[in-house]
């Protein structure tokens, strides 16, 4: 197995096996939907439309797709059994052909684990063009039955759940603390959201691409769960991502001229309950870090920008630091020096992030991952796109934050 | 609300807070104190298990105010607190958080000192939960 590759980088001691081989897995195309509230657009046809984009956009066509990978929905268990016994494959007209279509699940980090499991596929000779793909319908569906749901699912229903606790409420609790432990202020918390919204003002397909939002507003608007303001929360939105996936000689006999490699991934589940874990102003990131980066041969300081999980602004800082993108404890200052804004040091969450972009439940790890596959293809919108952007810092977290995942993505020009 | 056969693991939780008591659950094969309570030890995987009295005080490691968009059936509750507490046990679990005087939680603070002091009887026949308040 050849375990460098002299165009893909340095070689390392702690490089992946395969690191510049043809059997390596590869992001080749991408399909995105505007994110928002589109009652008129439905679960299925988002599904079929951002798939068929990103079948096209890695200039396949859908025959080529052998293994169909699935994000799920959170806004119907129905839908999500139209996942689970394979609706799009007949929908795509695949059914005789494909080999494999199936959901992985792990809440907001579904998409890390959906894309090392594809990865897996595709190096191991299981699969050859893989579509991982995403639709969601949380912003068109009742919003008091989505709270109820959510309250119902990922707490645990002995312990817990008869304390009245919500998922804003996991959100403040892991804000609380780190506040507590950073000295950060409610204004240095809501510059976070602010940032996100320069950011998604530069992307054609949030939620929030049109209104402004300023510290003040934030701080100004109603109170939901202490210490989190209404305009701290993130909005339940529609949405659809899709990628394709293959290894990287069947990208290079494809004539593509561009592709985006795993270089390392980490990961650490830290806890189910929320009331289990350890400490909620630092979760399971700096582990995840830690052998993302062994794994990479790189480390923070050379990454270009991050794409790291936002539902709240404390699930960010607490990300940022925890894989060394910002000293511990400064991350929501850095923010309010606008460090990770728009023409900051790192950009971070180029397309706004799910609280600007849009929370599309399972999808909102998935949006972050696709800006970050588009951004090192070098076709983010030339607003938002980060010039000469190489190396991603991407992460996920599901649930009540349970598990901490991280993808380290990698350009790759022919 | 709970499987059939979880019984085992929730009723002497729930019993132990009706009488206003907090319990643990101790594994007697490690001697060591587990939260939540489990089928099996998740330290040595010994099914020799049994509940302790909790000593009911620990520091405070977090906490949220509930003010809008409470589940089905809370929304009489509001506002309300839940708070994560590390007892002086060895354990760490959520629970709600009394108010102070006026009806607030601005006396509470990450790393103060809480303790256990149940709610009344049909407040806990409702809702099993541990109850906390600050402790000098
Ligand atoms: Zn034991």
């Amino acid at each position: 197995m050849p375990d460098s590759d002299p165009a893909s980088g340095a070689a390392t001691a702690s490089a992946l096996p395969g690191r510049g081989s043809p059997e390596e897995a590869v992001f080749i195309g991408l399909g995105e939907l505007p994110s928002g509230r589109y009652p008129d657009r439905p679960f299925m046809g988002q599904l079929v439309h951002a798939a068929v984009a990103a079948v096209r956009d890695a200039g396949l066509t859908v025959p080529d797709i052998d293994t169909i990978l699935l994000i799920p929905c959170l806004h119907s268990f129905a839908d999500q059994a139209d996942l689970i016994f394979s609706r799009l494959v007949e929908e795509l007209g695949l059914h005789g052909r494909a080999k494999s279509s199936f959901m992985l699940h792990s809440g907001g980090s579904t998409s890390d684990n959906t894309i090392r499991s594809a990865a897996g596929l595709i190096a191991s000779g299981h699969a050859r063009n893989v579509l991982v793909v995403q639709s969601e319908k949380w912003g068109s569906a009742p919003v008091g039955e989505m709270i109820d749901m959510l309250t119902a699912n990922g707490i645990p229903r002995e312990w817990e759940k008869l304390s009245g606790l919500t998922f804003n409420a996991v959100g403040a609790l892991i804000t609380c603390r780190y506040m507590a432990a950073s000295g950060s202020t409610a204004a240095d918390m809501a510059s976070v959201c602010v940032a996100l919204r320069e950011w998604s003002r530069l992307n054609p397909n949030a939620m929030y691409r049109d209104r402004t939002l300023t510290v003040e507003e934030i701080l100004n608007s109603k109170m939901v769960t202490d210490p989190l303001h209404a305009l701290e929360c993130p909005m339940l939105a529609d949405g659809a991502v899709a990628f394709v996936m293959t290894s990287a000689g069947n990208a290079r006999r494809a004539g593509r001229d561009a592709w985006v490699r795993i270089a390392g991934s980490g990961g650490c589940v830290s806890h189910y309950s929320i009331g289990q874990e350890a400490d909620l102003a630092v979760l399971g990131w700096e582990k995840a870090g830690v052998d993302a980066y062994e794994q990479a041969g790189w480390g923070p300081q050379e990454a270009d920008l991050a794409e790291v999980y936002d539902s709240y602004a404390a699930v960010l800082t607490s990300g940022l630091e925890g894989l060394g993108l910002a000293p511990k404890h400064e991350a929501a200052r850095m923010f309010a020096s606008g460090e990770f804004s728009p023409g900051g040091r790192l950009p971070v969450n180029t397309n706004g992030g799910l609280l600007s972009a849009g929370h599309t439940g399972v999808g909102g790890g998935s949006a972050l991952l696709a800006e970050g596959v588009r951004q090192l293809l070098g076709r983010a919108d030339p607003s938002r796109q980060v010039a000469g952007a190489t190396r991603a810092v991407c992460g996920g977290t599901g649930g009540t934050y349970m598990d901490s995942q991280v993808l380290l993505l990698e350009g790759v020009a022919r | 609300m709970t499987d059939t056969g979880m019984e085992t693991l929730t009723e002497p939780y729930y019993e132990a807070l009706k009488r206003g008591e907090l319990v643990v659950q101790h594994c007697k094969a490690c001697n060591r104190n587990i939260m939540y309570p489990r089928h099996l030890c998740p330290f040595c995987y010994e099914t020799d298990l049994s509940w302790v009295l909790s000593s009911g005080r620990g520091v405070l490691h977090s906490y949220a105010v509930q003010r809008l968009g409470p589940p089905s059936g809370f929304e009489d509750d509001l506002p309300y607190a839940v708070g994560v507490v590390k007892l002086d046990d060895g354990v760490q679990l959520l629970g709600r958080l009394w108010p102070d005087p006026d009806g607030e939680w601005s006396g509470y603070s990450c790393d103060g000192r809480v303790e256990f002091h149940g709610a009344d009887a049909v407040e806990i026949g409702r809702r099993p939960v541990p109850w906390f308040r600050r402790a000098g």
